[in-house]
């Protein structure tokens, strides 16, 4: 049972501060490891299954027909709002901006996009599972950009086995260098445009693998966990469990050990340090429901509160012996903030393939790997890559917006699945920026008092360039498999719309230019471990999920055998 | 039976089912702020519009599934961005600016009111369609975003197409699946999914 006691004369082994994807991991891992640990979760508790209120509704269940009410969005959900996962069955899986403000500079538009609940944006996630590469760990000691990685692929490789062996991730393997093959589940297909684009592609540019998605959909049951239903409504919450959330899989895990304390509505508003010992001492939070303030105290805190939210907390965390917040002695913390640039960069007709449809909502797209800046620097005005993500689909009423015709006529067109198109939408590889950064307003603060944080971040000519060429390629790609195209673009939308928005606590080998050491461990305190996106020291340009939970599982057998030899 | 009455039956079986369960337009259109609630009239011109776009063939058209009752709460809540101040250029035209709320924002019914005229709702069918056609033929040869009909129209679409009938027996909804199959020959018979959300969304 969740304990639910005032926890100020408690003490723990860890405190894990966030239960979205990489607080689950740490929390599993650690407990598993014997460790008695209290994990703190801001937002309101959704259990497994029977908190999933609109999973099984119609559209026609609900009061805005699943579009939503504008005019609410408009005045509390602005930013969220935004992100392609919202919708009305999916809207109390987002935050209310209104009551959750930030700040931007002004030269900024960022987007930033949070779930602050039990599971965090783990139940809202794309579900998108990629290893990085060498060409990944190795793009800042290669191009001068940031600092180097302390790791490379050799190190988090059998950790990416592990992570994928417990979520399941579905996928084919390609025998790819810049996009490393997993352990994985069988593929979900490619349907009948895809196929034939990815034949087509690799007759022109064999170096160029249009592939299924690689994704935490299971393809077979496991642990428990059912199949995969193909009906890709995952962000309201799957019963099923057939895709990695907090709840479905790391949740129950780290229960299972009985050495979980669970409490939520628990918004940490501070970590406390002990100058003496160089070692953080306990965790302060806020109830959101009551606004009381409790405490406990552990031998060791880990910080998955989100990228932004963890830099937040460190800033928020300042002392006199540590001016520039909690492991900020190096004078980076909150900075080389990134996102991926995103955009669409073709979207074509696709003829020829009329008498065919699919059957199914297969729960995620194609992926076409990085292919450009490897071994040879073939990027016209940048240094790093770009890969592309989309699919084959057909259209349905939506379409008769966009089209003129009224009657018995128009209502029989509408009946039939619409021509294919195919979109392919490009994800670059941002260059990390000390000018990209978060810091605290101290002239606004949020309804618990807590300066409000500020984002200041702009792509650059390294981005611009890469969707420039992505938009190029793009369109020659699909031309060259039978499409035309209709339009794309190469102007990335504002910071966050790829909803990998990473670093502030980079890793790196120097403690003079960076905050975390090669294990996640900041340089400053030595039980203190930032395993969430704040530890990037650069974007990849593949999605970092998996990254995260394995640098987590890594971060977590390494603190647990320093907790368990008394070096901590 | 012929096609013809098969027509009028499912057409008329369907209204029996729908008066046991309210269209869900109407479930809303009582909470609306005073200043956006519609006349009878009002709701009378937007039911009759809807089942123009949408008329009943082999299932009931958006009329009959409460259409024009979705497209006046979904104005009055600003859906697809319809409580948003249109440009400065529009909101100067002549044939918009009578319309525009306090607040900048176009009343669209009463926009459409106007446009079609008060003996709209008395012409002979024929006529009635034949003056909606020609509206919907000018407004999508003009700029996208001038007209405020195309609003309208994907309101009604919205609304249709969200329904239960429009949803389930006018296309095929099937919220879980069960299986993913990539190919699937198309038939006489093949019909859309409304339950198709990448579709839904990008199409």
């Amino acid at each position: 049972m969740d304990k639910t006691q005032n926890m100020n004369a408690a003490q723990f082994d860890v405190i894990v501060v966030g239960s979205g994807i990489t607080g689950g991991w740490a929390a599993k891992e650690l407990t598993e490891a014997g460790l008695k640990v209290l994990l703190l979760e801001r937002g309101r508790a959704i259990e497994h299954q029977q908190d999933y209120e609109t999973e099984m509704k119609a559209p026609w269940d609900m009061p805005f027909r699943g579009e939503g009410d504008a005019a609410l969005y408009a005045r509390d959900h602005a930013v969220q709002s935004l992100n392609r996962h919202f919708t009305e069955f999916t809207q109390g899986h987002f935050v209310n901006d209104a009551q959750n403000p930030y700040q931007t500079g002004p030269d900024t538009a960022f987007t930033w996009f949070r779930s602050y609940q039990l599971g965090g944006r783990s139940l809202t996630w794309g579900r998108q599972s990629y290893r990085w590469s060498d060409y990944d760990f190795g793009a800042n000691k290669r191009d001068g950009h940031g600092t180097d990685w302390p790791i490379r692929y050799a190190d988090l490789a059998p950790w990416y086995d592990k992570v994928e062996d417990f979520i399941g991730v579905s996928g084919a393997a390609e025998g790819l260098p810049q996009l490393p093959d997993g352990k994985f589940q069988p593929p979900f297909a490619l349907n009948v445009v895809e196929q034939a684009v990815r034949e087509r592609i690799s007759a022109q540019w064999p170096e160029r693998r249009l592939t299924i998605g690689r994704t935490a959909n299971l393809t077979q049951e496991k642990d428990g966990r059912g199949l995969c239903q193909s009906r890709s409504i995952c962000a309201r919450g799957c019963s099923y469990g057939a895709y990695f959330s907090t709840q479905s899989s790391t949740l129950p895990a780290a229960r299972a050990t009985g050495n979980l304390t669970l409490i939520t509505d628990a918004a940490v508003e501070h970590l406390d340090y002990d100058p003496k010992t160089r070692r953080v001492t306990g965790v302060r939070w806020i109830d959101s429901k009551t606004k009381t303030r409790s405490s406990a105290s552990a031998r060791m805190v880990f910080l998955n509160a989100g990228a932004f939210n963890s830099v937040h907390l460190l800033l928020n965390s300042a002392s006199e012996a540590m001016p520039h917040g909690l492991a900020g002695s190096s004078g980076v913390l909150g900075t080389h903030i990134m996102d991926h640039a995103n955009t669409l960069s073709a979207a074509a007709i696709m003829p020829g393939f009329e008498a065919w449809t699919s059957f199914g909502n297969r729960p995620t797209g194609v992926v076409i790997p990085r292919y450009r800046n490897m071994d040879v620097m073939d990027g016209a005005g940048h240094t790093r890559g770009f890969s592309f993500q989309g699919g084959a689909l057909q259209s349905t009423w939506t379409a008769g917006k966009r089209e003129a015709g009224l009657g018995a006529d128009f209502k029989r067109r509408l009946q039939k699945p619409g021509p294919w198109r195919m979109v392919l939408v490009a994800f670059a590889d941002c260059v990390p920026r000390a000018t990209n950064r978060l810091t605290l307003d101290r002239t606004r603060s949020d309804s618990n008092g807590i300066p409000q944080l500020r984002i200041d971040f702009a792509f650059g000519a390294e981005e611009n360039a890469a969707l420039a060429q992505a938009k190029a390629d793009a369109a020659e790609m699909l031309t060259k498999a039978g499409g035309k195209v209709m339009f794309g673009f190469d102007r990335p939308g504002a910071g966050g719309t790829a909803i990998h928005e990473m670093g502030g606590a980079r890793m790196g080998h120097d403690p003079a230019a960076s905050v975390l050491n090669k294990w996640s461990q900041a340089h400053d305190v030595a039980n203190l471990f930032v395993t969430d996106g704040a530890q990037m020291s650069s974007s990849a340009c593949q999605n970092p999920s998996l990254t995260y939970m394995a640098l987590t599982a890594r971060a977590a057998a390494h603190a647990a055998a320093l907790l368990k030899s008394g070096a901590l | 039976m012929t096609g013809w009455s098969r027509r009028s039956f499912i057409a008329a079986a369907t209204l029996v089912a729908l008066q046991a369960a309210a269209p869900g337009g109407a479930a809303v259109l009582g909470k609306l702020d005073p200043a956006d609630a519609p006349t009878p009239q009002r709701r009378k011109l937007l039911r009759m519009v809807a089942d123009h776009v949408i008329p009943s063939t082999e299932t009931a058209g958006a009329g009959a599934v409460g259409t024009g009752d979705f497209v006046l709460v979904a104005l009055a809540h600003g859906l697809d961005g319809t409580r948003r101040p249109p440009r400065s250029d529009l909101a100067a035209d002549p044939a918009i600016s009578p319309f525009l709320r306090s607040d900048g924002s176009l009343d669209h019914a009463a926009w459409l009111d106007a446009r079609l005229g008060p003996g709209w709702l008395a012409l002979p069918p024929a006529r009635r369609h034949a003056q909606l056609a020609a509206l919907d033929a000018a407004a999508f040869a003009r700029d996208p975003t001038a007209d405020p009909w195309r609003a309208i129209k994907g309101l009604i679409l919205t609304g249709y197409y969200t329904s239960e009938v429009g949803g389930s027996k006018e296309l095929h909804y099937e919220l879980v699946p069960g299986r993913f199959d990539p190919k699937v020959p198309v038939t006489p018979a093949t019909r859309a999914y409304s339950s198709d959300w990448t579709a839904v969304d990008f199409g």
